[in-house]
C-alpha cells in the first residue's frame, strides 16, 4: 500500500506541476497575443488590403485560449488535490475544447504564413502602388507603406527593380518607362530626399539605385509574428496533451 | 565602312541596359579617328529595314523623323555629336554610354525630328553610327546585332500560391493525432465509468472510509436477524 500511495502522490505532484506550467504558459500566450494585436507591425496595411489578416484572428483566439488555460489549470490543481471525479471530468472536457480552439489558431497562423509568398506581395504591389484613382483608402495606404518600406530598408520592389520592367503595373500607367524605369524611391536619395544622381538611377548604375528586393525584409517581420503564435501554441498543446493523458489515467483510478 | 559594331553597354553592368522603351549603347570612342570635321549620328532602324536604308538620307528630314517611326519611317537618326564629345582614349572609371530613348519631352514635337525619344515597341532594332560632313556620308560603322527590348507581362499571370510548407503540415498532422488520442481517451474513460475496470490500481481518497462497507452489512443484517 505504501508503494502505491507513493505512486499516487508522485502522480498527483506531477499533475499539479503540469497544471502550474500550463497556467503560466496560458498567461504568457495571452500576453504575447495582446502585444501582437495592439502593436501590429508596419506591414499591416499590406495584409489588410487583401483581406489576408487571418493572423489577427489567430491572435485574438490566442488571447482567450490563454485565459482559459490559466483558469482551467487552477481548476485542475484543485481537482487533483481533492481527487474529485466530477471536477476532473469537467476539467478534462473543458481542456479538450480549449485544445481544439488553440489547435485551430495554430493551424491558421501556420497556413497564413504560407500564403505570404513573394508572388502575393508582387501582385499587390503592381496592382496598387501609386494607383492613380485610389478606389478606397487602402490603396493609398499601400502606396505609403511601400514607400516607407523601400526608404527604410534601401530596397526596391519585391524581388528587385526588374519587377517594374517585367510586369505592367498601375505605376506604369502614369509614369513612362523612359522617365521612370522604376519608382524614384528606388534611387539612392540624399538628405533632402532627392536622388543623388538621377541619370545614374535611371540607367541602373550600381551605387545610385537599390538593387535588392524588399521581400527579405517583409518576410522577416511577418514570420516572427506568425511563428510566435503558431509554434508557441504548438508547444503548449504538446505539454497539455501529456498533462491531460496523465489526468485521464489519474481519473480512472480514483475510487468513487 | 568601319569595322566597329555598336554594342549594348556591358561594363559596368547596368540594370537598365534594356528597358521596355530604351536601351544603352557604348559611346563610339576611338572609332572615328581622323573625322574631326564630321558630325556623328546614330541611326536606329527596324531590323528588317537595315538593307533598305540609304546613307544619303539627311537627318532631320521627313524620311528620318523620329515622330513618324516606325510607320512610315523605318529608320530614324538621332543623337548627333562631334568627335569632341567622344575623346579618345576613354578615361578609366568614366561611364561613357548613350541612352537611346531618354528624351520624353519631344516625342510628339514635329519640330524636333531628331528627337531621342522612347522607342515605340519591343523591336528588334539595329543601330549604326554614321559620320556626315555637311550632308555627305564619310564613314559608317557596321550594323549592330538585333537589339530586343523587354516586354512586360500582366500581373494577373503571377501565381500567388506556394503550396504548404513542411512546418504547417507537421503542425497540422501532429496536433490532429494528439487531439484524436485525447478524444479516444475521453471516450474510453466515459465508457468504463460504470465498470470497475481499474480495480487493481484504485487508490483511496484522502477521507474515504472503507469501514462504511462493514457497517452496511451489519446494520441491515441485525434488524433482520432480530425480527
Amino acid at each position: 500500500m505504501a508503494k502505491s500511495d507513493d505512486c499516487v502522490h508522485i502522480l498527483q505532484g506531477l499533475l499539479v506541476f503540469g497544471n502550474v506550467v500550463i497556467g503560466m504558459c496560458g498567461i504568457a500566450l495571452t500576453a504575447e497575443c495582446i502585444y501582437f494585436v495592439s502593436n501590429p507591425h508596419g506591414l499591416y496595411p499590406l495584409l489588410e488590403a487583401t483581406e489576408n489578416s487571418d493572423i489577427y484572428a489567430a491572435a485574438w483566439i490566442g488571447i482567450f485560449v490563454g485565459l482559459a488555460l490559466f483558469a482551467l489549470s487552477i481548476l485542475g490543481i484543485i481537482g487533483v488535490i481533492k481527487a474529485s471525479r466530477t471536477l476532473l471530468l469537467v476539467y478534462i472536457i473543458l481542456m479538450l475544447i480549449t485544445f481544439a480552439f488553440e489547435m485551430a489558431s495554430c493551424i491558421t497562423a501556420a497556413t497564413h504564413q504560407d500564403s505570404l509568398t513573394p508572388g502575393f506581395f508582387l501582385k499587390q504591389m503592381l496592382e496598387r502602388y501609386q494607383k492613380s484613382e485610389p478606389a478606397n483608402n487602402s490603396d493609398s495606404e499601400v502606396t505609403k507603406t511601400w514607400d516607407e518600406l523601400m526608404l527604410q530598408n534601401h530596397c526596391c520592389g519585391v524581388l528587385g527593380p526588374s519587377d517594374w520592367q517585367e510586369y505592367t503595373s498601375a505605376f506604369r500607367l502614369t509614369h513612362s518607362d523612359a522617365d521612370y524605369p522604376w519608382p524614384r524611391t528606388c534611387c539612392v536619395l540624399d538628405t533632402r530626399g532627392l536622388p543623388v544622381n538621377l541619370d545614374g538611377c535611371k540607367l541602373g548604375v550600381p551605387g545610385y539605385y537599390n538593387s535588392n528586393g524588399c521581400y527579405d525584409a517583409i518576410s522577416g517581420q511577418t514570420s516572427t509574428h506568425a511563428w510566435g503564435v503558431a509554434w508557441f501554441g504548438f508547444a503548449i498543446l504538446c505539454w497539455a496533451f501529456c498533462v491531460l493523458l496523465g489526468t485521464m489515467f489519474y481519473w480512472s483510478g480514483i475510487e468513487y | 565602312q568601319l569595322r566597329y559594331r555598336p554594342v549594348l553597354t556591358q561594363d559596368p553592368p547596368l540594370e537598365g541596359q534594356t528597358t521596355a522603351s530604351t536601351f544603352v549603347l557604348d559611346q563610339p570612342r576611338c572609332v572615328f579617328e581622323g573625322y574631326g570635321n564630321a558630325v556623328i549620328w546614330l541611326v536606329v532602324a527596324l531590323e528588317q529595314a537595315t538593307s533598305t536604308f540609304n546613307n544619303t538620307a539627311g537627318p532631320g528630314t521627313a524620311e528620318t523623323a523620329f515622330q513618324d517611326f516606325p510607320d512610315p519611317v523605318r529608320a530614324y537618326m538621332t543623337l548627333n555629336a562631334t568627335l569632341g564629345s567622344y575623346p579618345c582614349p576613354k578615361p578609366a572609371g568614366d561611364i561613357t554610354v548613350l541612352r537611346v530613348g531618354s528624351e520624353t519631352s519631344c516625342t510628339r514635337d514635329a519640330t524636333r525630328p531628331t528627337c531621342n525619344g522612347p522607342l515605340p515597341g519591343p523591336g528588334p532594332y539595329k543601330v549604326k553610327f554614321l559620320a556626315l560632313e555637311g550632308s555627305v556620308p564619310v564613314a559608317e560603322t557596321a550594323w549592330s546585332v538585333p537589339i530586343a527590348l523587354r516586354t512586360a507581362k500582366p500581373p494577373s499571370k503571377i501565381s500567388t500560391s506556394n503550396g504548404h510548407s513542411a512546418d504547417m503540415i507537421a503542425i497540422t498532422t501532429i496536433l490532429s493525432i494528439l487531439f484524436a488520442i485525447l478524444l479516444a481517451g475521453l471516450v474510453a474513460m466515459l465508457f468504463f465509468w460504470g465498470s470497475d475496470c481499474g480495480g487493481s490500481s484504485t487508490f483511496s481518497k484522502p477521507e474515504s472510509v472503507t469501514v462504511r462497507r462493514y457497517n452496511t452489512h451489519h446494520v441491515y443484517d441485525q434488524p433482520a436477524a432480530r425480527l
